[in-house]
């Protein structure tokens, strides 16, 4: 990020541009390419968090969007640093807050901002993953993927395919079956 | 804590969001969340009117939080950072909901994006109730920059800089200063000549009191931040102005002699100017590279003109030259991008070869002729005036270029299916120049971690904002110019430059810099001393107190990633502006 970037404001008044322009462009421009599985008509949408670390999985997003390609509705996404401060309580928290799945994402190996955050994550990621297996959490809850500032394409593909598959999963239970506990304790 | 007093500001950005996202519903959504005090919609918030709602809104309603619903943060926060800041508040009281890029641009179903839009906007003012006031640390600037690259961006970055009186040190990988340039003979669309263009910058570099030029050198690690980097450059034993020193030959070579100590220097930037390297042109196996002799690329067609020789292997002069564009570029196996120098490249051999060889034919088969630069629609009029044959080829329907028969007058026949004519041609050629593109070097991926920026798909260098904000990078104090960030030809890769220099007068005028305020901190009373957060930090940034058995983070060292935050199993670390409270808030928020 630079301090010293100049922003719309420095420039004369952008809010009086022509918003005929604006919507002749966005009718040009905007449309999804593709169809991108929607959670309407029916079908059921799962909730999926985010956690995509600053330098490259955000910006992979970010990328998705200013190239207009479309992904399910499914994902909320989580901005942090760095993988690395990804803790498995936040993963915990999501799913026990009614996430149908996780999504985190970091830097490709190698490529973490600061050197090798993304090791830790991977080296963390295991251990989680059992833990989560434990509790009898589904694999497919919890995914850990790599995402370059310019894979948009890829971050779509991965949301797109992760909701697939938590689709034919089926909603979580994991909120209730908490919620249950909580009550018979 | 007290409730807080939320202003929800949700950006139409013109249509770009308003088309697919009910802003009213998020504002209606907003306006019933805890905390609430004012919600709102505006067509532009980034602008001044914008910005000026949310000042006032401030001042007027006594906002002490306020959340933005727009564009990435990655392209605002800083604004509206500002814009706070302009009404007293502290600028961390701000945070951002990314309801463009990752909601409007990517969702076509309006209902479900202004549902996640409102999550979104749930999760940025559940979080915001949690923010602290934080204070900047300024910092002092060093002066110095360091230069990776001694081509005409790297010669032009660093003149620019020691002519204002600071320090420049340029590192270069070859044995001399010039990089691709110095392999060009005359350069398009003006036909002066390359040599002259580059001796002059050469020279001053070498004899300047503020440049210190290492060549056949190397950064091998680049550590700290803006304003205060500190560089280890490993040079090779016979460094400095030697005769090695000149605009050097084809290619670069490794500096050579004996490597000495490392030198340590300490710089305040980096321009980072590596370049870029021609495309294989034998990868393309329809044109023979490689295997017929008189298939050449325009760098070995720059050498013969250089040498005043231009003429097959077999030493005699061509009767029939044929220019093939976009070796390389515009393809779908190869580099999608266009590489925007061989167009204009190619009409320049056309001039070349019109006067060097009188009476050869010259043809020139492309697939668009680009020709978008300055002067150069005028050079491509020229060009068509010396009797060039002009043949358009298809993208992906590569020309075939095979031997001909004995009998034929010419050495390799050319088959194209012409695109202008619809035909199926054939046409002689004695010499075939391939104009091969520009890609990513070998190395830049190296370059790249090195100094902590990013590669696109292509491997070129991504700026901060390819509109706004071309040579800055999203690491602060670390800029991009020249043809490392893109192919480019010689007027853009200097603009950069000289945009690349002025950027860090700017800060050097200034003395000091704002470095963010988010770091880890160590909770004394909580840390058990168990030291698994002091081999964990990559920058050495927590230190161990022995007496007193705590460890303490040394925060002008902290880079803020939060891998000890996740690590410490005493829960001991807190990483200011991305705390756990924060964090769950945002968790519970998007679900809620
Ligand atoms: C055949 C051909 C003809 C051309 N003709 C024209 C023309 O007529 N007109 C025109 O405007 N443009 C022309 N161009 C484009 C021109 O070559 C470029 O615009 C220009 O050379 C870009 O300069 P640069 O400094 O960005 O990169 P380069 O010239 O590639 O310089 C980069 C330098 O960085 C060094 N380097 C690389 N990595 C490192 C590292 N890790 N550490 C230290 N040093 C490193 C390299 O050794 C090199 O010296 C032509 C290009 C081609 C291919
Ligand atoms: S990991 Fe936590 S408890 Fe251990 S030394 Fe570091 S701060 Fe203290
Ligand atoms: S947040 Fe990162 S850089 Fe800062 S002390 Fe912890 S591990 Fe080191
Ligand atoms: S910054 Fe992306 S994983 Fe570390």
């Amino acid at each position: 990020m630079n301090e010293d970037r100049p922003t719309v404001a420095d420039l004369p008044t952008v809010a009086d541009l022509p918003t005929v322009a604006d919507d002749q462009t966005a009718a040009r421009v905007d449309r999804p390419a593709r169809r991108a599985p929607t959670g309407a008509a029916g079908s059921f949408q799962p909730r999926i968090v985010g956690f995509l670390c600053n330098w490259c999985s955000y910006a992979g997003a970010d990328l998705a969007g200013t190239s207009r390609t479309p992904y399910a509705a499914s994902v909320r996404v989580i901005r942090v640093m760095c993988s690395a401060r990804i803790d498995p309580t936040f993963v915990l928290k999501a799913l026990a807050e009614g996430a149908d799945g996780v999504l985190i994402c970091g830097c490709h190996p190698g490529d973490c901002h600061y050197s090798e955050g993304n090791y830790k994550t991977m080296r963390r990621y295991p251990l989680l993953k059992r833990m989560l297996a434990d509790l009898g959490i589904e694999d497919a809850r919890v995914r850990l993927e790599w995402v370059s500032a310019s894979e948009g394409q890829r971050f779509a593909d991965l949301v797109d395919d992760m909701t697939q598959r938590l689709r034919a999963l089926g909603p979580s239970r994991i909120k209730t079956a908490l919620a249950t506990d909580h009550a018979e304790r | 804590m007290d409730q807080p007093r939320i202003g929800v500001y949700v950006c139409a950005c013109g249509t770009n969001i308003a088309k697919v996202v009910d802003c009213d519903a998020v504002v209606r959504a907003a306006e019933g969340l805890p905390g609430v005090a004012v919600a709102t919609t505006y067509k532009y918030m980034c602008s001044t009117p914008g910005q000026e709602m949310i000042v006032a809104d401030i001042e007027e309603k006594k906002l002490d939080r306020v959340v933005v619903a727009s564009c990435s943060p990655r392209m605002h926060e800083l604004t509206f950072r500002k814009a706070v800041k302009k009404a007293s508040m502290n600028q961390y009281y701000l945070q951002m909901a990314n309801i463009r890029e990752h909601c409007s641009w990517v969702h076509g179903d309006g209902v479900e994006a202004t549902q996640k839009a409102i999550g979104l906007v749930r999760a940025a003012v559940k979080r915001v109730a949690f923010h602290e006031p934080l204070e900047s640390r300024m910092v002092a600037m060093c002066p110095n920059t360091l230069v990776l690259g001694g081509g005409i961006a790297g010669l032009t970055a660093a003149l620019e800089l020691a002519d204002a009186g600071y320090q420049v040190y340029l590192v270069e990988k070859a044995d001399h200063l010039g990089g691709n340039l110095a392999r060009v003979d005359l350069t398009a669309p003006h036909l002066d000549s390359a040599r002259d263009l580059l001796r002059e910058r050469i020279h001053r570099v070498m004899g300047h009191p503020h440049v210190e030029p290492f060549l056949g050198a190397e950064v091998q690690s680049l550590e700290g931040y803006v304003g205060n980097f500190t560089a280890t450059v490993a040079v090779p034993g016979g460094n400095g102005a030697g005769p090695a020193a000149a605009e050097g030959d084809d290619g670069p070579t490794d500096g050579g002699g004996a490597t000495r100590s490392p030198r340590t220097l300490e710089v305040g930037s980096v321009i980072v100017a590596t370049g870029y390297r021609e495309f294989d042109a034998s990868r393309i196996t329809h044109f023979g590279y490689g295997k017929l002799p008189n298939v050449i690329t325009s760098f070995e067609f720059e050498r013969m003109v250089r040498e005043g020789r231009i003429e097959t292997v077999e030493g005699r002069q061509p009767q029939y030259v044929a220019i093939l564009h976009c070796v390389g570029s515009r393809s779908q196996e190869f580099h999608a991008y266009c590489s925007r120098v061989c167009c204009m490249t190619a009409l320049k051999y056309a001039h070349e070869l019109k006067s060097a060889v009188p009476g050869c034919y010259v043809s020139d088969v492309y697939i668009d002729m680009h020709a978008f630069g300055k002067g150069c629609e005028d050079f491509y009029r020229r060009s068509s005036e010396v009797k060039t044959l002009f043949l358009m080829y298809g993208k992906n329907d590569y020309p075939v270029i095979r031997k001909a028969e004995p009998g034929d007058d010419c050495g390799m026949l050319i088959e194209v299916s012409e695109q202008l004519s619809g035909e199926l041609i054939e046409i002689p050629a004695d010499l075939v120049i391939l104009m091969v593109g520009m890609e990513a070097r070998e190395d830049s991926a190296e370059v790249a971690r090195l100094v902590g920026i990013s590669q696109d798909k292509d491997g070129w260098f991504i700026e901060s904002h390819p509109k706004l904000d071309p040579v800055a990078t999203t690491t602060e104090g670390v800029f991009i110019a020249g043809t490392c960030a893109a192919p480019k030809d010689i007027p853009d890769s200097v603009a950069q430059a000289r945009a690349a220099a002025a950027r860090i007068l700017g800060k050097i005028a200034r003395g000091s810099i704002e470095v963010d305020a988010v770091f880890a901190e160590i909770d004394e009373e909580a840390c058990s001393g168990c030291r698994i957060c002091n081999e964990l930090c990559p920058y050495s940034a927590i230190e161990y107190k022995a007496d007193e058995k705590r460890s303490r983070v040394i925060s002008a060292l902290c880079k803020a990633c939060g891998a000890c935050v996740a690590a410490c199993p005493s829960g001991a670390i807190r990483a200011r502006h991305f705390t756990d409270e924060q964090i769950f808030a945002e968790i519970v928020g998007v679900l809620a």
